[in-house]
C-alpha cells in the first residue's frame, strides 16, 4: 500500500482503536484475575502444558500472563501456585521458575508506567 | 594426564575404538600423527573403518514392553568426521587438527547405540542421557562403568555386502532411490556400492543420495517424541559425499557402509515432502525450470516478511512467503540464502535456554545440506529445497515454543554491553571474544561480535576465533558440524544480511549446552600438537 497522508492517519486511528480495545480487555482480565482462587489460577496455568496447549501462539502468552499475575496478585498467591506446580516435578520446572519471588521482583522492577499511559507497559504476545 | 606407552599403531587404535577406550584411542590417534608421522587422512579412514560395522541400529524406533515407542538416536561418529575434515581446511595449520582430535574422542563413545540405550554397552548415550550406572549399578565396579571400557564386543546389526552391478545406471539409480524410500536396506546399499565403483557415475550418485536424504524429514516434532529424524538422513548423506570426496572414492567403502544402510532405516518420513510437492505442483507448476539465481535479489521488506514467517509464523505462513518469492521471480538459491539468514534472528534474538539450541541447529545443518545440493547439482526438484528447510526451521521453533519459557534462563540483552565492547580497540578484540565464547558468556560475546562487525570489515579471523573456541568442548560432534555449516553458508550467502550468520554463530557457540564442562580432549590435543597462538 503506498503511504499517503490520509492512509497514515487511517492506520494510526486503527492502531489507537486496537490499543483502546486491548486496554478494555486488560481491565476485564485484571478484575477476573484478582477475583480468581488459587484453584482457578492453577487450572488456567495447566492449559500451558504442551499436550493441552492449542499451539505455540497460545504458549507464547505464558510470559504476559506471568507478568500480570505478579502485578495483580500478592506474593502469597504466587507462592501457593508455585507450591502446587513444584509438587508435579520436572515437567513444570519452567512454570515454577516463573513463579519464584526473584522472577516476580525482576518483573515488578522492569515494568514502567509512563505518566501518559493508562496501563503499565505489559508484554503483548 | 595419563601417559600411554607402547607403539602407536592402527591395530591398537582399532582395538581401543572397539573397546570403548576413548582416551587411549585419542592418544594413539595423536601419536600416529606426531610420533609415527602417518598421514592424517589415512588415520581418519582407519578410524572410520574401525567403527563402521558397529554404528547401525535395527530401527530408530524401539518398541517398549508397554507397546509405546521410543526414539533411537542416529550414528554421530561420521558427522564428527565430516565436520572435522571440513574444519581442517577452515581453521588451517596445527590448530585445524583440533576438530579431528575431538571427532576421534567421540568415536569410541558412539558405537552400538541400541545396546547403549538398553544399558548393555558403554558410551555417551548410556552414560549421560540414559544414566545407566544409576539404573543398573554394579557394586563391584568403581566409578561409572558406562564410561568404558566395554565388557563385551560391540554388536553388528548390518553385515557388509557385495555390490550389485547388473542393470543400466539409470535403472540402478532409480531402484536405489526407491529401495531407500521403501526401507530395502540391503538392496539400496548393494546398488550404491556397485554404482560407486565407476567414477563416471559419481556425480549422479551424489545427487541421488543427497536427494534421498533431503526428502526424508518429519512434518513436525511437536509432541512426537522419537518419531522423527531431525534431518539426520540428509546430514548423513552430506557426510558421505564430503568424506568420500576427501578420502577418495576408492578409499570410501567404510564411509559408504556407515551411511547408506541407515538411509533406509525406519522410520522413513515423506509426509512433508509430499505436502511441498503438492503445494508447488498447484502454485508453481513450472518449478523445475526456476533459475538458481535471478537478477532480482530479495528486498529488505521480503527478508522481514520471511523472518516473521519462519520465526513467529506457522507452516502456511512459511509456504506463502516462499511462494510469493518464486512468483515474483526469485531464484532457488536466492530463496535458500534468505531462509538461512532469516532463521538467524531466532538464534540472535529469541533463544535463551542452552538446551533449546539442539533442534533448531539440526535444522540449520539440514539447510546447509539443501543449499549444498542446490549449489552443486542440477535436479528438477530443487525448488522444493527452501520449503523443506524453512518448514523444518519453523517447526523446531514452534516445537520449542510449545513449552513455557523458563525465566531462570533469561539472558541479559547484548546491547547492555555495547558501550563496554565499543571501548575495546578493534585490534585487541579477538582474544577477548575468544575468552567470552570460552566462558559461555553469550551477552558479552555477542556484544563484542556486534561491535567488531560494525567497526571493521575483517571477517576471516573473527570466524576462525569463534570456531576454534567452539571446538574446545568434547563429546559432541554437533559442534564441528554446526561450525562447518555456518562457515560454508556465510561464505556463499548473497543477502545484505549475511553478517547475521556470524551474529547467530557467536550466540550459538557461546550458549549451546555442553556435554562436558571439561577440556580433557583439548588438553590431549595441546600436549601432542602444541598449537601456536592465533
Amino acid at each position: 500500500m503506498p503511504m499517503t497522508k490520509s492512509n497514515l492517519g487511517d492506520v494510526w486511528r486503527v492502531r489507537n482503536a486496537a490499543a483502546q480495545t486491548l486496554a478494555l480487555a486488560e481491565e476485564q482480565v485484571k478484575r477476573v484475575i484478582q477475583a480468581a482462587t488459587v484453584d482457578d489460577l492453577v487450572r488456567m496455568i495447566e492449559a500451558y502444558a504442551p499436550a493441552l496447549s492449542t499451539g505455540p501462539e497460545f504458549t507464547r502468552t505464558f510470559d504476559p500472563l506471568v507478568e500480570r499475575l505478579w502485578v495483580w496478585r500478592d506474593d502469597e498467591t504466587l507462592a501457593a501456585l508455585a507450591a502446587v506446580f513444584r509438587e508435579r516435578g520436572m515437567p513444570w520446572a519452567s512454570v515454577v521458575n516463573a513463579l519464584l519471588p526473584e522472577n516476580g521482583a525482576a518483573i515488578r522492577a522492569a515494568l514502567r508506567q509512563p505518566a501518559w499511559a493508562r496501563l503499565p507497559a505489559f508484554a503483548v504476545a | 594426564m595419563t601417559l600411554y606407552r607402547g607403539i602407536a599403531s592402527i591395530d591398537r587404535m582399532r582395538e581401543e575404538i572397539q573397546g570403548v577406550r576413548y582416551r587411549e584411542a585419542t592418544e594413539t590417534f595423536c601419536r600416529l600423527v606426531t610420533d609415527e608421522k602417518k598421514p592424517l587422512k589415512g588415520i581418519i579412514k582407519e578410524a572410520i573403518a574401525a567403527a563402521a560395522p558397529f554404528v547401525q541400529v535395527p530401527s530408530h524406533l524401539m518398541r517398549l514392553p508397554t507397546g509405546e515407542m521410543r526414539g533411537v538416536n542416529y550414528d554421530h561418529t561420521i558427522l564428527g568426521w565430516r565436520g572435522a575434515v571440513s574444519l581442517l581446511e577452515e581453521i588451517g595449520g596445527t590448530r585445524g587438527i583440533l576438530p579431528s582430535v575431538q571427532a576421534m574422542w567421540y568415536v569410541p563413545q558412539g558405537l552400538n547405540i541400541w545396546e547403549q540405550i538398553i544399558c548393555e554397552f558403554p558410551g555417551h548415550y548410556a552414560r549421560d542421557a540414559e544414566k545407566c550406572n544409576a539404573k543398573v549399578p554394579d557394586p563391584h565396579h568403581e566409578g561409572d562403568r558406562f564410561d568404558g571400557p566395554a565388557w563385551t564386543p560391540p554388536k553388528i546389526y548390518f553385515e557388509d555386502q557385495d555390490p550389485i552391478e547388473t542393470g543400466s545406471v539409470e535403472e540402478r539409480l532409480e531402484r536405489m532411490s526407491w529401495a531407500i524410500s521403501e526401507g530395502e536396506r540391503d538392496e539400496a546399499y548393494r546398488l550404491f556400492l556397485g554404482l560407486a565403483k565407476d567414477p563416471a557415475n559419481r556425480e549422479r550418485l551424489k545427487d541421488a543420495i543427497l536427494f534421498s536424504g533431503i526428502i526424508d524429514l518429519q512434518d513436525t516434532l511437536i509432541n512426537r517424541g522419537g518419531y522423527q529424524n531431525i534431518g539426520h538422513k540428509a546430514i548423513r548423506a552430506r557426510a558421505l559425499v564430503h568424506l568420500a570426496d576427501y578420502l577418495g572414492w576408492e578409499n570410501a567403502h567404510e564411509v559408504i557402509y556407515t551411511v547408506v544402510p541407515d538411509l533406509g532405516c525406519a522410520p522413513r518420513l515423506h509426509g512433508l515432502w509430499t505436502e511441498i510437492s503438492n503445494v508447488l505442483r498447484m502454485e508453481v507448476p513450472k518449478s523445475a525450470t526456476l533459475p538458481k539465481r535471478s537478477d532480482k535479489p530479495l528486498t529488505e521488506a521480503e527478508l522481514d516478511r520471511l523472518t516473521e514467517a519462519i520465526v513467529w509464523g506457522g507452516p502456511f505462513d512459511v509456504n506463502s512467503a516462499l511462494l510469493d518469492l518464486y512468483k515474483r521471480g526469485a531464484g532457488i538459491q536466492d530463496a535458500m540464502d534468505a531462509v538461512f539468514v532469516c532463521f538467524q534472528r531466532y538464534l540472535i534474538d529469541v533463544l535463551e535456554h542452552p538446551s533449546l539450541f539442539s533442534h533448531p541447529t539440526h535444522a540449520l545443518d539440514y539447510a546447509n545440506v539443501v543449499q549444498h545440493w542446490i549449489r552443486n547439482f542440477d535436479n528438477p526438484h530443487q525448488a522444493k529445497g527452501p520449503f523443506m528447510a524453512a518448514r523444518f526451521m519453523n517447526d523446531t521453533i514452534r516445537s520449542n515454543a510449545i513449552y513455557p519459557r523458563d525465566a531462570k534462563f533469561t539472558l541479559e540483552p547484548r546491547k547492555a554491553y555495547k558501550a563496554w565492547a565499543d571501548g575495546i580497540a578493534v585490534d585487541r578484540m579477538l582474544p577477548v571474544i575468544e575468552e567470552h565464547v570460552l566462558a559461555q558468556d553469550a551477552p558479552r560475546a555477542c556484544a563484542l561480535v556486534d561491535s567488531y562487525l560494525e567497526r571493521t570489515s575483517e571477517r576471516r579471523q573473527l570466524l576462525d576465533v569463534i570456531t576454534y573456541a567452539g571446538c574446545h568442548w568434547q563429546n559432541d560432534p554437533h559442534v564441528m558440524r554446526n561450525c562447518s555449516s555456518s562457515l560454508e553458508e556465510y561464505r556463499s550467502n548473497r543477502t545484505p544480511r549475511r553478517d547475521d550468520i556470524i551474529r547467530g554463530y557467536a550466540k550459538h557457540q557461546s550458549r549451546y549446552i555442553k556435554r562436558a564442562p571439561t577440556h580433557d580432549c583439548y588438553n590431549v590435543f595441546v600436549a601432542h600438537f602444541q598449537p601456536t597462538a592465533h
